[in-house]
């Protein structure tokens, strides 16, 4: 799936998966915003679309995550992927979130997406919110909150 | 660079050392024997020192890693410490009688608000994480830049630059919650308080213009607050400033009813 980096969501859909996607530019060092995604209980401090999340953002770890898209739920996921400053994937049997860093000539291009599906999918599809207005706050959110950072003083 | 001239060197910032050791540790004790075991240490490393910091630096990094070794096995204290003390102190008639009598019969037994400030701030950021605590101490009070601060820390300059940003806000949102000195609605009057006790004969708001962050709180912003806050800390020394022996006695005893209060007494 193509993602525009303009920061605002796209969402594909098929019978049996829906994936969300969302890039944009982060005029930030790639450690930057890895110190960001990768300290689960400062997320809430910066980021819109998260209420709590408990446990340590490290490989094999589990976390708990409560979000703003169903505040009555708490996702359990597990750190699929951990490789610092590039690739980060957490989730569940049902899907997986991929955040990616890319080194560019103004920063760092930071891409995420979810993809959810399976055979059960069609069942449960029409109870699960869209992502796309989450996905463009938490991008803006860590575009914002980086490119802070990245300006503070030396 | 001989070993005389590491001597030499370490003797220029040692109270500098020393006084950071102590606003990590909050312990008299602690920080007599890291800068010991430091210059301990430096001493019998110094064939390693490739001067690719300042001596001061690589110094500080050695301090900062027996500092580290020590509190990460401890709990952080929790944010309201000076509540906590407070309420506990309200009822230890011992520790008033030891307070009244320093401040009556030691040379560095004064009260001072602007001491009591720096003091609290000692207090408040032990509940900042560890990694956090020593970033901020390193750039706002002792003026290491962030290059400096990565080496001590053994951290990416980004990650250091992270923890500085996060610790900074926090501080600054504590402080606007808590002290009444900078915000109407704060909570806290402890050094007024205190003032009130130890100096009964002084007016708290006489003392309180001579104190820039307090004669200019509503015209400043939080981070212009807290920037003054830091230059309290950074023109006191702990060790030597007037109401030094007063604050250290004040500072052992937060220790010893944080170490009870979080199960850590021996």
């Amino acid at each position: 799936m193509s993602t525009a980096s303009n920061g605002k969501a796209v969402t594909s859909k098929s019978t049996f998966s829906r994936e969300t996607s969302v890039s944009v530019n982060i005029e930030a060092d790639a450690a930057i915003i890895w110190a960001l995604l990768t300290n689960a209980a400062d997320f809430p401090r910066w980021n819109s679309t998260v209420i709590s999340i408990s446990g340590k953002i490290q490989n094999g770890e589990t976390i708990e995550l409560k979000s703003t898209l169903d505040e009555k739920r708490t996702f359990k996921l597990k750190i699929k992927e951990f490789v610092p400053n590039q690739r980060l994937v957490w989730g569940d049997p049902m899907g997986s979130r991929i955040y990616s860093l890319e080194k560019t000539g103004k920063g760092t291009q930071f891409t995420m997406s979810e993809k959810i599906g399976g055979p059960l999918f069609p069942l449960f599809a029409s109870m699960i919110p869209s992502f796309d207005e989450s996905f463009d706050r938490f991008a803006a959110d860590l575009k914002k909150e980086a490119e802070t950072i990245q300006r503070s003083k030396n | 660079m001989t070993t005389d001239q590491l001597t030499t060197e370490f003797e220029s910032f040692q109270r500098e050392l020393k006084s950071f050791i102590l606003r990590m540790t909050a312990s008299v004790q602690d920080a007599e024997d890291i800068v010991q075991e430091t210059y301990l240490k430096a001493h019998a490393k110094f064939d390693t020192f490739r001067g690719e910091s300042t001596l001061k630096t690589w110094v500080f990094t050695i301090a900062s890693n027996l500092a580290r070794d020590l509190l990460r096995a401890k709990k952080r204290w929790p944010e309201n410490v000076t509540d906590i003390c407070k309420d506990a102190v309200l009822n230890d008639r011992e520790f008033f009688q030891e307070a009244l009598h320093i401040r009556q019969t030691s040379p560095q037994g004064n009260f001072e608000i602007k001491e009591h400030i720096a003091f609290c701030f000692t207090c408040i950021s032990r509940s900042l994480p560890l990694e956090q605590q020593i970033t901020l101490l390193l750039k706002e009070v002792y003026g290491f830049k962030v290059q400096e601060i990565a080496t001590i820390m053994d951290q990416s300059e980004a990650m250091a630059k992270y923890y500085l940003h996060v610790s900074r806000g926090r501080m600054i949102d504590i402080f606007d919650q808590r002290c009444a000195l900078i915000n109407k609605q704060g909570i806290c009057h402890q050094c007024t308080e205190l003032n009130g006790i130890f100096n009964p004969k002084q007016k708290a708001q006489e003392e309180l213009v001579k104190i820039e962050m307090a004669r200019d709180a509503a015209d400043k912003n939080k981070e212009e607050l807290f920037d003054l806050r830091m230059k309290i800390l950074q023109e006191l020394d702990p060790f030597e400033s007037g109401a030094a022996i007063l604050q250290l006695h004040h500072l052992k005893h937060n220790r010893k009813l944080m170490e009870k209060h979080l199960g850590e007494s021996e």
